[in-house]
């Protein structure tokens, strides 16, 4: 299937997987559960943000940081929700959740991308393994992709990183 | 696919995969490179635990397991185990953060990836595509010590069951 592109409508039945984080303490495991986007990102502007893997060097130096840092100038620009996915288990998410302070920011989510497969479906996967190609989109209010980019060098971050999004909004 | 029993020899050039501890990158968000770790080589000559788990990060594992061990490593130690391993499938980049995450400072007891769940699968103790939970001691690479856990609670592979086996040998 090809990758959304901006104009593109966002599919229908897409989920993933989460263990809500209700504490600081990564060693205290959530309960997963189904994250539908059908409802989740309904009326919502949504960013959307794949990794490689949690936990990994590029993804965690570089990558994932800045959004965490610039959470309030996404808000600040109108999007309501930021996503981050990857091919790792809810359990691992949550964790990488946690030990990157997102406890307390309830619009910031950690999601298993091993439920419908969103990145290999619709957008780019790595080409190792199973793992989650280096992208962002963003989905608008009325579920029109307007954003959508894929590193090209998943080493990278550049056209997927907070910054490139931002300056995008 | 042969279930390891007391008296075999471990099989040989078994390679799992880890990030060595690092006091300057020891901090919970920064990564390390992962190197291979070669089972022939390394438990040579060493009395060594071996425990499997289906995952990092997830409730079992973390709430009841691991504890289990980590706050008994003076027992351990007292009965002559030089090296503690603790295997699942997750990518080094997890099981170093998981190792972080329960505040193991040096490399008594390593956290180490089973590729592609590998070893588990040549032994026939995997859950899914997961490593099963299970416990090996190793004496100078002859198997001691095998019993795969029957259902989901933690018996056989327990701390308890491995000292008490230890300390009757």
């Amino acid at each position: 299937m090809a990758p959304l592109k901006a104009g593109d409508k966002f599919p229908k039945g897409v989920a993933f997987i989460w263990a809500p984080i209700t504490s600081d303490d990564a060693t205290v495991c959530g309960i997963p559960q189904d994250f539908e986007a059908d409802k989740e990102f309904t009326g919502k502007k949504v960013v959307i943000v794949s990794v490689p893997g949690a936990f990994t060097p590029g993804c965690q130096a570089n990558h994932l940081p800045p959004y965490l840092k610039n959470f309030d100038a996404l808000k600040s620009k109108g999007v309501d929700i930021v996503v981050v996915i990857a091919s790792n288990d809810a359990w691992v998410m949550n964790a990488w959740g946690k030990v990157n302070g997102a406890n307390g920011k309830d619009s910031f989510y950690f999601l298993s991308d091993t439920k419908t497969k969103f990145s290999e479906n619709y957008g780019w996967a790595a080409g190792m393994g199973d793992r989650n190609g280096r992208w962002a989109m963003v989905v608008e209010k009325d579920g029109t992709v307007s954003y959508a980019e894929n590193e090209p060098s998943p080493g990278q971050v550049t056209v997927s990183g907070a910054e490139a999004v931002l300056a995008k909004l | 696919m042969t279930a390891l029993q007391p008296g075999d020899t471990f099989p040989s050039d078994v390679t799992f995969s880890y990030i060595p501890f690092d006091e300057a990158i020891s901090n919970g968000t920064s990564c390390g490179r992962p190197v291979n770790y070669n089972t022939s080589k390394e438990f040579a000559n060493k009395r060594v635990i071996l425990v499997s788990v289906p995952g990092a990060f997830t409730p079992t594992c973390s709430a009841r397991h691991l504890p289990g061990l980590l706050e008994n490593l003076d027992r351990f130690k007292a009965l002559g185990v030089q090296q503690i391993t603790i295997i699942a499938y997750n990518d080094p980049y997890v099981m170093n953060a998981w190792r972080k995450n329960n505040e193991v400072q040096d490399d008594y007891v390593l956290f180490l990836t089973d590729p592609a769940t590998a070893f588990a699968k040549q032994i026939g103790w995997t859950k899914g595509e997961r490593t099963g939970r299970f416990a090996i001691v190793i004496d100078g690479n002859k198997v001691t010590y095998a019993a795969k856990e029957p259902g989901s609670e933690i018996t056989v592979s327990s701390a308890e069951a491995l000292l008490n086996f230890l300390e009757q040998i």
